[in-house]
């Protein structure tokens, strides 16, 4: 699929390494700021003049489409937010329609930083929203309260920004009709865009440790299937349509950014616990050591303030050959409604596969593409992983 | 050759971890057989297995030279035996090679199990027992009390039991001195023809079997043919010698001494633990008492987890079997496990030790199927069939009656756990045949019990349910009818032979149900509804469901996600793969072992 040729990235993402505390189910590399050793200036410059080496490297965006700050809590950085949007903006060459998304917490945002955002170029903020029960974001470990939440997601729309909210279910001790409570506060914001996760518990952090010890139930896998196929109901009656495993839009609100990372698409990754991926001749270019018959590289910067925030930041790579990337780009593309088309999966070698998990029900070949059904939503892991090992 | 007089065979017998090991070390060491240099631990326990479980598997042989305080020299043969249960015999037979034992008793412990099982068994032998007290270095050591229980309940004066203390070496030089005192010299005619016991063998890749033996009466040197009496065979001798523990070879061996012999056989199964070896020519009539032919008890199938080992398997199982005759195989073949064999064994411990030497010496992963025992089937048709495996069952149409092999159970215990016993031995279809005080401590029970009883985990039941007290021994009383039938479990509706044992109908239905919930347990939710039954014949006894998985997705993936989700998937499916799939369901291991561990 990949271009052989230096297919410069046209989406940038920014990791802004900064939390008002850590959550309890939260493995993100990120740090409460009496922890972070540079004051919050001094990080807004650090990870411009970051991304500013790309250009000496050679491989500078010429253009871009899309560019995501995350986190982490961008809006931790306050006013700094601002100005690290508009220089990246100005610097990779933001296209006059681009998707500028930040994510935001509740608790750090107000109508003031919103409006100067706006004014920076950004148009998309990302809310984590998580619940909208305040006992259930007390037991996440949330620094906001639901009402903060309702506020906070009508000030973005009175900022101008597309909203999108996200929301978690199959928390410990949390029942469907908790879940619907949820789900219809989130739908009463109005956004046009809406992700909903399952809990997923990660091991060494500290929801995860009080369910294992039993201070917390573990969430019912079955209660959670329930509670994802009530979510994709009741939004589909908003008007919000799944586009992804996870996420639904209003038809024209799709994430541009994310569906970049789903499509195959090159991305420059920006900051410590960022993640970018080239082609193999970009990458090159900007002086990594690539074998021949590698096609797409992988890097991960160094989750570490001392050695992922430089110009030279310490990063982990992974080489992909050209048909590991067709797997990859098979089982990302699967990831969304509208499937991939027969060309991708035989590049990939996967049709056989792909027959296979028809079968038994988890995708649908029709019109010349291959894509999940709605049992296949639910049992995602076996179409992902049986296309990926290609077998 | 040595003068009689000056010969002292012996062996050490132990309770597990009463410290057998380090004591024979440091008489190693004290007789300077072995260098300190050269010291390593537990010497004489040359498999990595015997080391790390502190059991003997092979039985030893050393000669050590002790210069006695009446000042000769002695020729000590110290002869260390195997520790458990399933080797009863091959201990017998090293006993019979000796005139004497040290009993050694933990200061702290105290009399256990197997001391009481070990002292009888030497006292059966006729053998001379001198206790020893060992560890009284050990803080909790308390050598009055374990002097009195070794009176009480073993009914050996205690009174002058040697104290001492294997890691310090205090009390060793006393225990050789009551070895040279109170152990009889062998007695035999060393003008009668060459007759000794064979009491191992063992397989050298370049001379062939070497058999260690005993001699009772006449002489053995290089270049006489011999004759092995049980199994008619006759051959050279090449070399005679001794160990120490390296072996060194001598002109001769005479009346009473220990040693080897170099016989230049290349079969293992030639030279038999127990049999005697003579001249071939005019040599004794009479073979010595005791022999018996070594006849595998239990039996399981081993499979090669990845099906690219069987070769591996069956080349690791033929150089098993050089220094282990009694190892018995043959080919099997399942649907679920694919190729394998069906191996036969003198016990569980035995075939625990075997698949892990096979696993660790040989790099293999296996899989074993439930152990068996053999059953005789006899059909209508008026022949019987002989059962080793499951697969081997008649149909129940055509099952005229079953049998299966019998034991006469011994259980000492404490009285305490006689109720105990009683009831373990009753769940197992033993009947009750006597029982009687041996002392005020020990009591002495005996039980007549389906062998297949006793190799579904009765031995660690005994030693749970006693605190580790009862000792066991049991022998082998023929077959006897028994209403037996083979039990299938289905999954999804399809028959897992590796899944499927002969079982008591009686306890066919408490055992299907308690296997199919324990495999609901075990197999993983599938991508569809797995119904798991178990079935006898036809007639379906118990069933469970497995409900079908409903959510099973990485729901987060954005770019920074992507490689760490990939490998998340990769090591789940390699998890998968792991496992055997039977039609479109995937069983993991575990569930094969489960049933190796049903308790009802």
């Amino acid at each position: 699929m990949s271009d052989a040729g230096a297919t410069l990235p046209r989406h940038v993402y920014v990791h802004v390494p900064l939390c008002r505390s850590k959550c309890s189910y939260c493995d993100f590399f990120s740090l409460t700021p009496d922890r972070l050793p540079v004051t919050p200036e001094a990080l807004v410059d650090a990870l411009f003049n970051q991304a500013r080496v790309w250009t000496e490297r050679g491989v500078a965006p010429a253009g871009i489409d899309t560019l995501y700050v995350g986190g982490g809590t961008p809006t931790m950085l306050g006013e700094g937010l601002a100005t690290l949007v508009s220089a990246l903006a100005i610097w990779a060459g933001a296209e006059p329609d681009a998707e500028i998304t930040i994510e935001a917490n509740p608790e750090s945002v107000t109508p003031e930083m919103l409006e100067l955002l706006a004014m920076a170029g950004v148009t998309r903020v990302s809310l984590g929203v998580q619940s909208l029960d305040d006992a259930e974001l007390a037991m996440l470990g949330r620094a906001h309260v639901a009402s903060r939440a309702i506020d906070a997601a009508r000030w973005v729309t009175e900022a101008g920004l597309d909203l999108s909210v996200d929301v978690m279910c199959g928390l410990p001790g949390q029942s469907v009709a908790d879940w619907r409570r949820t789900l219809d506060r989130a739908v009463a914001t109005n956004a046009g865009h809406t992700s909903i996760y399952p809990l997923s518990l990660e091991a060494g952090t500290p929801l995860a440790a009080a369910v294992a010890i039993g201070d917390a139930p573990e969430p019912d896998p079955d209660v959670v299937a329930d509670m994802l196929l009530e979510a994709a109901a009741v939004l589909k009656t908003s008007g919000l349509l799944r586009y992804e495993t996870a996420n639904y839009a209003r038809p024209g609100h799709e994430s541009r950014h994310n569906t970049a990372y789903w499509t195959g698409a090159p991305y420059l990754g920006v900051g410590p616990g960022a993640h970018g991926m080239l082609t193999a001749a970009t990458a090159r270019e900007a002086g990594f050591i690539v074998a021949d018959g590698v096609d797409r590289v992988r890097y991960a910067i160094a989750c570490s303030v001392e050695t992922g925030l430089g110009i030279m930041p310490e990063v982990t790579v992974e080489l992909l050959d050209e048909g590991e990337s067709a797997r990859e780009d098979a089982m990302l593309g699967l990831r969304l409604t509208r499937g991939i088309d027969e060309g991708l999966a035989s590049r990939a070698g996967v049709t056989e596969v792909l027959e296979g998990l028809a079968a038994d029900g988890l995708v649908v070949h029709a019109d010349g593409r291959w894509a999940t059904t709605e049992r296949g939503w639910l049992l995602g892991n076996e179409v992902f992983s049986r296309v990926w090992a290609g077998e | 050759m040595t003068d009689p007089t000056l010969i002292r065979n012996f062996s050490i017998i132990a309770h597990i971890d009463h410290g057998k090991s380090t004591l024979a070390d440091r008489v190693l060491q004290l007789t300077h057989t072995v260098a300190d240099r050269d010291m390593q631990e537990q010497l004489l326990d040359s498999m990595d297995i015997e080391r790390e479980r502190g059991i003997t598997i092979k039985a030893q042989a050393v000669r050590v030279m002790y210069d006695a305080d009446d000042g000769k020299e002695y020729q000590l043969n110290l002869i260390d035996t195997p520790g458990h249960v399933d080797f009863t015999y091959e201990v017998s037979r090293s006993l019979a090679a000796c005139e004497g034992v040290i009993l050694v008793v933990d200061a702290a412990q105290g009399v256990e199990a197997q001391t009481v099982a070990n002292a009888l068994m030497a006292m059966n032998a006729g053998l001379e027992i001198i206790p020893l007290i060992n560890k009284i270095d050990l803080p909790a050591a308390d050598p009055e009390r374990v002097r009195h229980e070794i009176e009480e309940g073993l009914s050996i004066p205690a009174d002058e039991a040697v104290l001492a203390s294997g890691k310090t070496g205090e009390g060793v030089r006393e225990a050789l001195e009551a070895v040279v005192r109170l152990v009889p010299h062998p007695v035999g005619d060393p003008d009668a023809p060459f007759k000794a016991l064979i009491f191992d063998s063992y397989f050298d890749a370049y001379r062939g079997v070497v058999a260690l033996i005993r001699v009772i009466d006449g002489s053995v040197s290089k270049g006489v043919k011999i004759k092995m009496m049980a199994s008619a065979t006759v051959t050279d001798v090449e070399e005679v010698g001794v160990r120490r523990p390296a072996n060194v070879p001598v002109e001769s061996l005479g009346v009473g001494e220990v040693g080897y012999l170099i016989t230049g056989l290349k079969d293992p199964a030639l030279v038999k633990v127990g049999d005697t070896v003579t001249l071939a020519r005019h040599g004794a009539t009479e073979q010595l008492p005791g022999y018996r032919e070594a006849k595998p008890m239990v039996f399981t199938g081993l499979f090669p987890i990845d099906g690219d080992q069987y070769p591996d398997l069956r080349d690791a199982l033929e150089r098993l079997q050089l220094n282990d005759p009694a190892l018995l195989w043959e080919p099997e073949s399942s649907h679920a496990l694919g190729f394998g064999f069906r191996v036969g064994f003198l016990g569980l411990l035995h075939m625990e030790v075997v698949k892990e030497r096979l696993e660790r010496e040989f790099g293999l992963e296996l899989l074993a199927t439930a152990p068996s025992v053999e059953y005789h089937a006899f059909r209508t048709k008026g022949d019987m069939v002989v059962v080793h495996s499951p697969q081997d069952m008649p149909d129940p149409g055509h099952l005229e009656r079953t049998e299966e092999p019998y034991l006469k159970v011994t259980v000492l215990v404490p009285p305490d756990y006689v109720g105990a016993v009683m009831e373990l031995s009753e769940q197992r279809r033993g009947t009750f045949k006597d029982m009687q005080y041996l002392s005020a401590t020990t009591v002495e029970l005996h039980y007549e019990m389906p062998l297949s009883e006793l190799i579904m985990d009765f031995f660690d039941q005994l030693k749970s349910r006693t605190k580790g007290y009862a000792s066991l021994d049991y022998e082998y009383i023929g077959y006897r009818e028994s209403n037996l039938v083979k039990l299938d479990i289905l999954l999804a509706g399809k028959a897992v032979d590796a899944l499927s044992f002969v079982v008591h109908r009686d306890k066919a239905y408490a055992r299907g149900k308690v296997l199919t919930e324990k495999l609901r347990e075990i197999i993983p939710r599938q991508m569809f509804e797995v119904p798991i039954q178990a079935a006898i014949g036809a007639k379906i006894i118990s069933r469970e469901t497995v409900r079908a998985m409903r959510k099973d997705v990485i729901a987060k993936c954005y770019g920074g996600d992507i490689s760490r989700k990939r490998k998340l998937l990769e090591k789940q499916k390699a998890g998968k793969k792991r496992m055997k799939s039977v039609g479109s369901v995937e069983i993991p291991q575990e569930a094969f072992m489960a049933i190796l561990k049903v308790d009802e």
